[in-house]
């Protein structure tokens, strides 16, 4: 592809990209999904097709019904013309090779509801266990979200190549395995359900706490994930909704703060300085909202602790308000769930607030495998805070300039600089 | 759950003495009953079938080629059904849009299961 035309359907993909989405989603299911790339290939090429026509003959009144008329037609030559040369094995693609039911078909598998299904099987599909969570969040992103391979690249701060890599890779593992493209049912749904969840989270929070630059890519990838699991909640062939709820909370919740905790020059701002005036209200009662329905039926995860958790910081009038008792009282039900060290950083910062500083830095210096926290920023930010409090400001910053000296990147050495000059 | 070949047989291309309006309304009405067997899952398969071809009869080593008896019925098109049983099985037969326009019949058979092997 030339360069001027990859900047067309950059700019096609951003106007279209969830109908580029839907359209995947329903060639995967007519192609198969050993074909997701040709899935891939006719939804791209119908959209630069329609930019070629619409240069010279204006923008039609319905551009999206035009492109899916496009795609379709797109589709049925495929089916029939390389018949033999390609291996369909769906009912669907049987169907688009005879005269009778070529229309009824396509019809029917372009209906809102065949659509909203299809995008379904499509997440589980990308979100399939034998796929590295890497390559399932680029493909997911790639098919579903309809980012350009550059777009992926800049969001997780990476090359192309890379991400053309881990894209290749989990095509191949989705052909050898033959992966169906179905909703999983009963025990196996439960299984898979999570996994999904957990890659969408994983999506979140590499919007939500990257140290990217780019601040829109950034909350772009935290509305993609909440959308993905919105559709996941629409849909009525999953009827155990509790954990989807209560991450679509956790995520909503925490989105509404999102300009709040960043500055004009992309430092993180924590939660006792922001502007609280800057939560978006709109995702902030989603997100109540999502957590009530979280509560329905009698289950709960680690979504529901994190998204109480973070319904008590949005909820409290101010930063002294905080319900730091309840907070920790979740923290430790959290810990019987999930006793990763970061969650146990977490809670020692909370622990700072009801019990002091001198109880939280017991706790923290407690934690017995400390290896993950080698290049993490909050670890270091953290500890040395609590050292200052407690009148250790040699300590800390001892620790801040320890920090310095790890390949952490630019903007968090900018963080541990104004740390310091704070000191 | 039974599956089952309904073969369509008309005397002679039952389009053609069509006007194209009509052979338009026919396919209209066809696309919908199509549509609907495909919406409940009845539906594996349905295609039309060329008016030309061959018959060959005989007994190996003495076999001819045809036509034997123009004007006799044609296979115009076959559809593959999922249904629960032959009386279902007849009932959609029996709503098939090609008995609007003329004299048409369908025959009905069972696809003979196959157990597995033992």
């Amino acid at each position: 592809m030339s360069k001027s035309k990859i900047e067309i359907s950059d700019k096609i993909n951003n106007l279209f990209r969830h109908e580029y989405g839907k359209l995947v989603s329903v060639l995967t299911k007519t192609f198969g999904t050993s074909n997701i790339e040709l899935a891939e290939d006719v939804v791209q090429d119908a959209m630069l097709e329609a930019i070629k026509q619409w240069e010279f003959k204006g923008v039609p009144n319905n551009p999206t019904g035009w492109i899916y008329k496009v795609a379709k037609n797109k589709a049925v030559n495929i089916v029939n013309r390389e018949k033999y040369k390609r291996n369909y094995t769906t009912e669907v693609a049987h169907f688009l090779q005879s005269e009778w039911t070529v229309e009824p078909s396509l019809n029917h598998i372009f209906t809102e509801k065949e659509i909203v299904d299809d995008q379904l099987r499509m997440i589980f599909t990308c979100c399939h266990p034998s796929i590295s969570s890497d390559s399932q969040i680029a493909l997911t992103l790639k098919t579903l979200c309809g980012f350009s391979v550059t777009e992926i690249a800049k969001a997780f701060l990476t090359n192309e190549q890379n991400i053309t890599k881990r894209l290749v890779r989990a095509r191949k593992v989705i052909k050898d395995l033959d992966v169906s493209f179905e909703v999983p049912t009963g025990k196996d749904l439960e299984n898979r359900l999570q996994s999904v969840l957990e890659t969408i989270y994983l999506l979140f929070n590499e919007g939500y706490n990257s140290i990217n630059d780019n601040k829109l890519i950034r909350f772009e990838l935290c509305e993609e994930a909440i959308r993905l699991t919105e559709i996941i909640a629409q849909n009525s062939n999953i009827q155990k909704k509790s954990t989807v709820y209560a991450l679509l909370s956790l995520m909503t919740l925490n989105a509404s703060r999102f300009e709040a905790r960043i500055d004009a020059a992309n430092n993180l701002i924590d939660l006792q300085n922001q502007d609280r005036e800057k939560w978006n209200k709109e995702l902030l009662n989603k997100g109540l909202l999502y957590l009530e329905l979280s509560t329905q039926q009698k289950e709960i995860s680690r979504y529901h602790i994190l998204a109480t958790i973070s319904a008590h910081y949005c909820t409290a009038r101010d930063f002294n308000s905080t319900d730091w008792q309840n907070i920790l009282s979740l923290y430790n039900n959290l810990i019987q769930i999930d006793n990763s060290p970061i969650i146990m950083l977490n809670r020692a910062i909370v622990i700072s607030k009801v019990e002091g500083v001198k109880a939280a830095l017991r706790e923290l210096n407690g934690i017995k495998d400390k290896t993950i926290f080698n290049n993490y920023l909050p670890y270091y930010t953290t500890l040395a805070e609590f050292h200052f409090q407690n009148n250790e400001k040699e300590t800390a910053k001892k620790i801040l300039n320890k920090a310095l000296e790890l390949p952490l990147g630019s903007s968090s050495n900018l963080i541990l600089k104004n740390i310091l000059k704070k000191y | 759950m039974q599956e089952f070949m309904l073969f369509i047989k008309t005397k002679g291309d039952h389009l053609e003495n069509l006007s194209p309006e009509e052979q338009q309304a026919h396919v209209q009405k066809i696309g919908k009953y199509i549509g609907n067997l495909m919406q409940s899952g009845k539906l594996k398969g349905a295609q039309p079938l060329e008016m030309g071809g061959a018959i060959i009869h005989g007994k190996q080593g003495n076999i001819k080629d045809g036509p034997f008896n123009e004007s006799k019925e044609v296979i115009v098109g076959y559809f593959h059904l999922v249904a629960q049983d032959l009386n279902e099985a007849i009932e959609i037969a029996k709503a098939n849009p090609v008995f609007e326009n003329e004299e048409a019949t369908i025959e009905i058979r069972p696809i003979k299961q196959m157990d597995g092997i033992n």
